[in-house]
């Protein structure tokens, strides 16, 4: 087992299937999230795939009830994020590199965060241990570089031992040795039959990380596919990725006519 | 237990109180400021004439209070605000999807931190106060006297009180910088326009905490007018429980 964990508890696998339902976020009158309907299987790798601003994170937020949807609504087998008995043993999440106190150390950190869901304490040395940070766990995570900050992240989310893991953005910042760790670690968890979601906006990395994609921009579903159905008919991922989003991209800059 | 609760999240908010450096700080400030005034108060004293009362030195020396508490109120704005600009929130938060049990977590974990460090602080203005005394002519207070006893307890538990309307100021506000500029407003603003209306003005300034902290908390008997020390306090607790309230509908409906 690549990520050093147990397996997921002998649950259905329809436990581990996230559900977005018609998911609609407006932030005054501009529209994040639109009528956003997806089911996320376990036991793959879920790459999430969309333009800067297509409102990816606004939709992993939602996911966690960290804001409430507009209209419809975001399941986690079967029940809102918040009905959860025990979140982080059932999810586990990368939120952007920095949903820690910089004051704390990355060990204390952990310990909270694990006291919140009655883990035990060897459960932070084993995700200390598996991203890497047993030796600078002491140290306040503010001094951290950005590959420490994205492994610390990791740690947080694999610390519940969770069916189903949300990841936004997890590759910023790694150098090409932590992403191809990161690759390995996302895979062998999916093979574990767990439930992988991973939003970036780099196709090149989704490529070799997913087996399926979800395609969004301006907060629509573009498609819901497989790596190896967008690329048919392209010369590469990233040329179908940037024909299915060029209506949906609204920076595009001035073309010379 | 089936599911997290508030012994959960109560252990959650402990950890994180005592492992950044700045709760340690704001404490041995609280503590080191109302020693150091009391302290001061009675080397003042020491050589003052006619020679000082009792509750002369106790009264004077439990000043440093004013200090302790805008230092513990930080404190309580800090926990919760410290937690909104690092983004460490949505931790929390997906960690403990039930905000309003984040919060009486919070509030319980830093009000008893409070009333902790508020007791030894107060304590030490005390003992500041009395050691610096010693071998004068000043008559000695003792904590065996109920009214000495009194309070310093009650000066205790009135900077406990402070924390907590820290940590509700801090739930509305969320930004470190202007829940403590709003908490420090509340405690002195009123107190100025109080002021304005001389003698008049204690019908209303009984209610105020700064007045009732130096006029009948802190002190051996409150001056006339002001509400006994206790009844002060219970104030002080009311207006935190207040503000945590409104702190705990905002948190309900707002994004994290």
């Amino acid at each position: 087992m690549v990520s050093g964990l147990r397996r997921p508890a002998a649950l259905p696998s329809v436990f581990r299937v996230i559900e977005l339902r018609e998911l609609t976020k407006r932030y005054g009158g501009r529209v994040a999230v639109d009528g956003l309907s997806v089911r996320v299987q376990p036991g793959a790798v879920t790459g999430f795939l969309g333009p800067n601003g297509s409102g990816k994170s606004t939709t992993m937020r939602m996911i966690l009830g960290l804001d409430a949807p507009d209209h419809g609504e975001a399941l986690i087998g079967g029940v809102p994020y918040r009905e959860l008995a025990w979140p982080l043993r059932t999810v586990g999440m990368l939120l952007d590199a920095g949903a820690f106190h910089p004051g704390r150390s990355a060990r204390a950190h952990l310990a909270a965060l694990a006291a919140s869901n009655d883990l035990p304490g060897s459960r932070v040395e084993r995700v200390l241990r598996t991203v890497g940070l047993s030796g600078a766990a002491t140290r306040r995570a503010g001094t951290y570089s950005l590959g420490m900050r994205q492994r610390l992240g990791v740690a947080v989310a694999l610390l519940g031992d969770p069916g189903v893991l949300l990841l936004d953005e997890p590759v910023n910042g790694l150098d090409p040795e932590g992403i191809r760790w990161l690759r390995d670690l996302l895979r062998g968890l999916a093979a574990e039959g767990r439930t992988v979601f991973v939003s970036s906006h780099l196709i090149a990395e989704m490529a070799l990380t997913a087996d399926r994609l979800v395609v969004i921009g301006r907060g629509r579903l573009l498609a819901e596919t497989t790596v190896a159905e967008l690329s048919a008919g392209a010369d590469s991922l990233e040329d179908a990725f940037l024909r299915l989003t060029s209506p949906e991209t609204d920076y595009r800059g001035m073309e010379a006519s | 237990m089936n599911r997290y609760g508030f012994r959960q999240a109560a252990r959650m908010e402990r950890i994180k109180l005592t492992s950044v450096r700045s709760t340690w700080w704001l404490a041995i400030a609280a503590v080191a400021s109302m020693a150091a005034v009391g302290a001061g108060v009675g080397l003042g004293y020491r050589s003052h004439t006619p020679v000082a009362t009792a509750a002369q030195i106790l009264n004077n020396s439990l000043g440093g209070a004013v200090l302790a508490q805008l230092l513990l109120g930080a404190l309580g704005v800090l926990t919760v605000t410290g937690e909104y600009g690092t983004g460490m929130i949505r931790s929390t938060f997906a960690a403990v999807p039930r905000r309003r049990t984040v919060l009486l977590a919070k509030a319980a974990v830093c009000g008893g931190a409070a009333l902790a460090v508020g007791l030894i602080a107060s304590l030490a203005g005390y003992l500041g106060g009395q050691l610096a005394i010693r071998g004068t002519a000043i008559p000695a207070a003792h904590l065996g006297d109920p009214a000495i006893l009194r309070a310093v307890v009650l000066t205790g538990g009135y900077l406990a009180a402070t924390a907590l309307i820290g940590v509700g100021i801090g739930t509305m506000v969320r930004h470190s910088g202007a829940a403590i500029g709003t908490l420090f407003a509340l405690m002195f603003v009123p107190m100025i326009v109080v002021g304005l209306f001389g003698e008049s003005g204690i019908q209303v300034g009984r209610f105020l905490p700064l007045l009732m902290l130096l006029n009948s908390v802190a002190v051996t008997s409150p001056i006339p007018g002001l509400f006994p020390g206790w009844i002060s306090v219970l104030l002080m607790c009311g207006y935190a429980a207040a503000v945590i309230l409104c702190g705990g509908v905002l948190l309900r409906h707002r994004d994290a």
